[in-house]
């Protein structure tokens, strides 16, 4: 999964974006519900993108690889969305961060906790859930999102 | 490379109202044309910018567009980059002037955002953000940018109630602003004590969900000309966009680059530097916005953004004396959103020729107008209007 000789990278070819790939959502997501979050780490700047992508939005470049990413992070910022869309609205109110990974990657996520018990800095941890049993309407689901799972992030 | 003037402006009411979307461009462009010849004699191009077929079901808005305009067989097109879609038109209608392709186009944005109610605009605007990571965590609009104000508040002096004076200003502008959804002051502690929307939000950081529609006509010098009888030019000196990333997580939170660099080459495109700007309109889709996009626009220092509030001989050193959303910015004036950009642009249009009335800025020359779409700048447009 993770390229263990990140210099032999350069652009993709046609033939390497596939669906059990993780630089493609399926394989993200497919990755994801293993318990594996992964990357891509751009090999000239050291850009980490979630989820995966082809090219680096940082310097351009397209020698990127796979990189599977700590679990544990820091609150960088914070809210609570109060009138979230209709899927989510039974779970309203729903605290959502940016965190910054131990990597240096950065995803949005929902934190489960009240809103006062979430500060700045606080660490987290992703923990990865079914969107059914975390209380999401499968209806928001597009058909091909239908196996994917959520990220949720716990106070560590 | 022939120069692009805005000629002539129209807006519709701003707010709910029982008009669909085609009513209120037929309400703008009656406007924008009063005492002109008919648009098919004077324009021979059309872009329009709108956010969501959601609404109302309805794409092909180009084509709907130039029909009820009366052109016929001309090119039409629909442009989108969620509330930047208003200033796309105007950008690519300015594009085709200089460029010779086109001698007057018509730039017009139109939303109807009141259709599903406010559930129906949650979801519709919902579709601006990231779909794999973002919107399946349930954001929102007022989620997203209330990170920005998070961190904003975390990393500068500015208080909560330095966003909340923004709102105030804002009001007190659009007070004197015939066009605006909310002509009425507020105080500082009826904002402080509005309920939350996404903390530290509240009620009035946040601009409301409008119906609405603007209609402006971009023409060159010898259509300027050929029509200065019944309209007043003002020369589009400068345009610039940039995109940034989609996702909230992977930006900067308190610099919106993509503005700064979207602002920056319109100042180059105008020959012109931040300080020679004596009105801007700029995004304020929420206070946050506002407070960061003096800032990348180059006329506050780092951390300084809200004093867009404060008299401009009071404040801190490094800032310009540019007046800032004199037309009450989205918040009072209202956000219908692909029509927002235009309205800026209407604004400018008003200062520039002595139009404004009770909120005229004396001696104001050259404007600055920031339209972004997707949070805060994940798509910038910006304008530089002058009649130096
Ligand atoms: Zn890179």
């Amino acid at each position: 999964m993770t390229d263990p000789d990140p210099t032999t990278t350069g652009p993709l070819a046609p033939d390497d974006i596939t669906a059990d790939s993780p630089f493609t959502l399926p394989g993200f997501f497919g990755a994801l519900s293993e318990g594996r979050l992964v990357a891509a780490r751009c090999t000239e700047c050291d850009e980490h993108m979630l989820p995966p992508r082809t090219a680096c939005y940082s310097c351009g470049g397209r020698a990127v690889s796979l990189s599977e990413q700590p679990k544990t992070g820091e609150v960088v910022s914070y809210t609570s969305v109060n009138r979230p869309p209709s899927a989510f609205e039974h779970l309203a109110p729903v605290t959502v961060a940016v965190v910054e990974l131990d990597s240096s990657a950065r995803l949005t996520g929902r934190v489960d906790a009240a809103l006062a018990d979430v500060a700045i800095g606080d660490r987290v941890e992703l923990r990865v859930r079914d969107p059914e049993a975390a209380g999401i309407d499968p209806a928001f689901d597009l058909s091909y999102e239908a196996e994917w799972p959520v990220h949720v992030f716990e106070l560590a | 490379m022939s120069t692009a003037h805005l000629i002539a402006v129209g807006s519709s009411p701003l707010g709910e109202t029982d008009l669909p979307g085609r009513d209120l461009f037929s309400k703008a462009l009656a406007e924008a044309f009063a005492g002109l010849p008919d648009p098919a004699d004077v324009v021979d191009g059309l872009y329009v910018g709108a956010q969501s077929e959601r609404y109302e079901n309805q794409i092909m808005q180009g084509t709907l567009m130039a029909e009820w305009a009366g052109l016929r067989n001309v090119p039409a097109e629909r442009v989108e980059a969620c509330a930047a879609a208003g200033a796309l038109a105007l950008k690519n209608a300015v594009r085709d002037v200089r460029a010779g392709v086109h001698d007057a186009v018509l730039a017009c944005g139109v939303e109807k955002m009141t259709a599903g109610g406010t559930e129906g605009a949650t979801n519709a605007l919902g579709a601006a953000f990231e779909r794999a990571l973002e919107q399946r965590s349930g954001i929102t609009a007022p989620a997203t940018y209330a990170l920005l104000a998070r961190r904003y508040l975390h990393e500068t002096d500015a208080t909560e109630e330095d966003l909340a004076r923004i709102a105030v200003k804002n009001h007190r502008n659009a007070a004197d602003n015939p066009r605006a959804m909310f002509q009425q002051a507020v105080d500082l502690g009826t904002v402080m004590e509005a309920p939350d929307v996404a903390p530290p939000l509240k009620l009035y950081d946040c601009a409301p969900v409008t119906d609405g529609a603007a209609a402006v006509v971009v023409a060159n010098n010898e259509v300027a000309e050929d029509l200065s009888e019944c309209t007043d030019a003002v020369r589009v000196a400068g345009v610039g966009s940039a995109a940034n990333n989609l996702a909230v997580a992977e930006r900067d939170l308190t610099y919106v680059e993509g503005a700064d660099v979207a602002a920056t080459a319109a100042y180059e495109d105008a020959g012109i530097g931040a300080s020679d700007v004596d009105v801007a309109e700029v995004h304020d889709a929420f206070t946050v916005c506002e407070a960061l996009l003096a800032e990348a626009a180059g006329f506050a220092p780092e951390g300084r953004g809200t004093e867009t509030v404060t008299d401009p001989a009071d404040r801190s050193a490094g800032w310009t004396d540019v007046r800032i959303n004199t037309s009450g910015g989205l918040k009072a004036r209202g956000h219908p959103i692909g029509a927002t950009g235009l309205l800026q642009a209407i604004e400018a249009h008003e200062q520039l020729t002595g139009r404004a009335g009770a909120r005229q800025v004396a001696d104001a020359d050259t404007a600055l107008l920031i339209n972004e779409g997707g949070v805060a700048d994940a798509h910038t447009a910006a304008h530089v209007l002058t009649t130096r």
